[in-house]
């Protein structure tokens, strides 16, 4: 990704927008009882379209805005974010493979690993209470979620920053030639 | 030239890493004040906009799991109504009793007397964590509203939890689903005293701990706060705030872990509109 302050700009408004729309408006909805969780999902497209660098920064930067603004633990957030970041980058440079199943797929695999990890982390800080077995059903509903939000997340940041975009997959149907008179 | 961009690579994930370790232990358990109050309030207006202009797909959304959960809810309430009828009756004849009592003892502070010393100042929910471990949202109060750390937030008539952090035009708030809060209560009308914690990735659950396994917990009792006041500290809640009905109370597990299970009376799940009951001690 060509990173010129253009498209930094469109970086950074993807992000405080994702952001906002997440607080506002997917942590207050449910379906079944689990709320989606967006933001891995936009920082796992932002490292399949940026590269590790891009993922990672946008991933840490989303986390620590996320942080700041619910008045959380700094850091936590942006520790299982850039890490996903930077995985969906990596993921990208080193595989070659061109279907529209890989970004929703990716993202249900990393939002199972940001959940976990998140997990892990707040185990690691200590918490003070029980923990319930509903909690296995809440990631494993928010990785599928993601899987669907996967799609039109990645349609739409490829087209915010399609300028900045060094090689995108042409994977064209080849349209057989019509023969006439047989 | 590759190998120099993958350590440039290498360097910058090491130097987030470091970062989010460098804040984490710093800021865990302390905050970091300055930054978050600052940045939030910096984003208070935006998040307000957001909310109204989000809340009809938000309603549409929600109204669709609503009606898919009424369908298996309407009979638990039903029973629930039956029993609430017959309480209802016996509550009137003790209510009338009480008034009573208290003329003759001259008692003229109480708990609802009590609750009635704070100022509630109403707000509206206008951001929510995203995973469960921090069970919090953010309110369209702040310190201009008279709004402090540590006062209550009711919702539905009932204990939500309690303001965690105040920015200039919004506040966090602290639910009863949040892994790091903790309430003293108690049971009535048995009177078995307590502390309400979460259970952590159940919304719908509380857990009443450390009781007395001697005093014997019924299934539908009143979970209220116990509000005590000993050597000059006082309780964050006044007492008698109801917080939950007892929803699983097995002599076992009273008897073994000293804990019951209850359900929040407020909807903490689909939280829009709180009051926050200002002006009151903060502990």
């Amino acid at each position: 990704m060509i990173v010129t302050p253009r498209i930094l700009a469109r970086l950074v408004a993807i992000s405080v927008g994702g952001v906002l729309i997440q607080l506002s408006f997917f942590s207050r909805v449910e379906l079944f009882h689990v709320s989606p969780d967006m933001l891995p999902a936009l920082v796992i497209v932002l490292g399949l379209l940026g590269g590790t660098t891009t993922g990672a920064v946008v991933g840490f930067s989303v986390g620590l805005l996320v942080d700041c603004l619910l008045v959380e633990a700094l850091g936590a957030t942006s520790l299982v974010l850039l890490g996903a970041g930077y995985l969906a980058g990596l993921f990208r440079e080193r595989f070659e493979i061109h279907s529209s199943l890989v970004p929703p797929l990716l993202c249900m695999g990393l939002t199972l690993f940001c959940e976990l990890g998140l997990a892990v982390v707040q185990l690691l800080l200590g918490v003070d209470a029980p923990v319930s077995a509903l909690l296995v059903r809440d990631i494993l509903l928010k990785s599928l979620y993601a899987f669907f939000l996967g799609w039109p997340i990645y349609l739409g940041v490829r087209r915010a920053l399609r300028p900045a975009l060094v090689e995108e997959p042409k994977v064209r149907r080849r349209r057989q030639p019509t023969v006439l008179g047989t | 030239m590759y190998r120099k961009q993958v350590r440039r690579r290498r360097a910058v994930l090491a130097l987030l890493i470091i970062s989010s370790f460098a804040l984490l232990t710093f800021t865990y358990g302390q905050g970091s004040g300055g930054l978050q109050r600052t940045v939030s309030a910096a984003f208070s207006p935006l998040q307000v906009v957001a909310d109204r202009a989000l809340k009809p797909a938000r309603d549409l959304i929600n109204w669709f799991d609503q009606t898919f959960d009424a369908r298996g809810e309407n009979k638990r309430l039903e029973a629930e109504l039956e029993t609430a009828r017959a309480q209802a009756v016996a509550g009137k004849e003790a209510l009338h009793e009480n008034a009573q009592l208290r003329n003759l003892l001259a008692l003229d502070r109480g708990p609802v007397l009590a609750v009635s010393a704070y100022e509630p100042v109403t707000g509206r929910v206008i951001a929510r964590s995203p995973n469960v471990w921090y069970s919090t949202v953010t309110i369209d109060l702040g310190g201009g509203d008279g709004v402090r750390v540590n006062d209550p937030v009711v919702a539905d008539g009932a204990l939500a939890g309690r303001v965690s952090a105040v920015s200039g035009g919004s506040s966090q708030v602290m639910l009863l689903t949040d892994h790091a809060s903790a309430v003293s209560a108690k049971v009535v009308p048995q009177g078995g005293q307590g502390v309400v914690r979460p259970d952590v990735g159940d919304p719908e659950d509380l857990i009443l701990d450390f009781i007395d396994s001697t005093k014997r917990v019924g299934m539908g009792d009143t979970v209220v706060t116990s509000g005590w006041r000993v050597e000059g500290y006082e309780s964050l809640f006044p007492p008698g705030l109801p917080i939950g009905e007892v929803t699983q109370a097995s002599v076992v597990e009273q008897e073994a872990s000293q804990q019951v299970h209850l359900r929040p009376y407020a909807d903490l799940r689909n939280l829009d509109l709180v009051q926050v009951l200002t002006g009151g001690s903060r502990g």
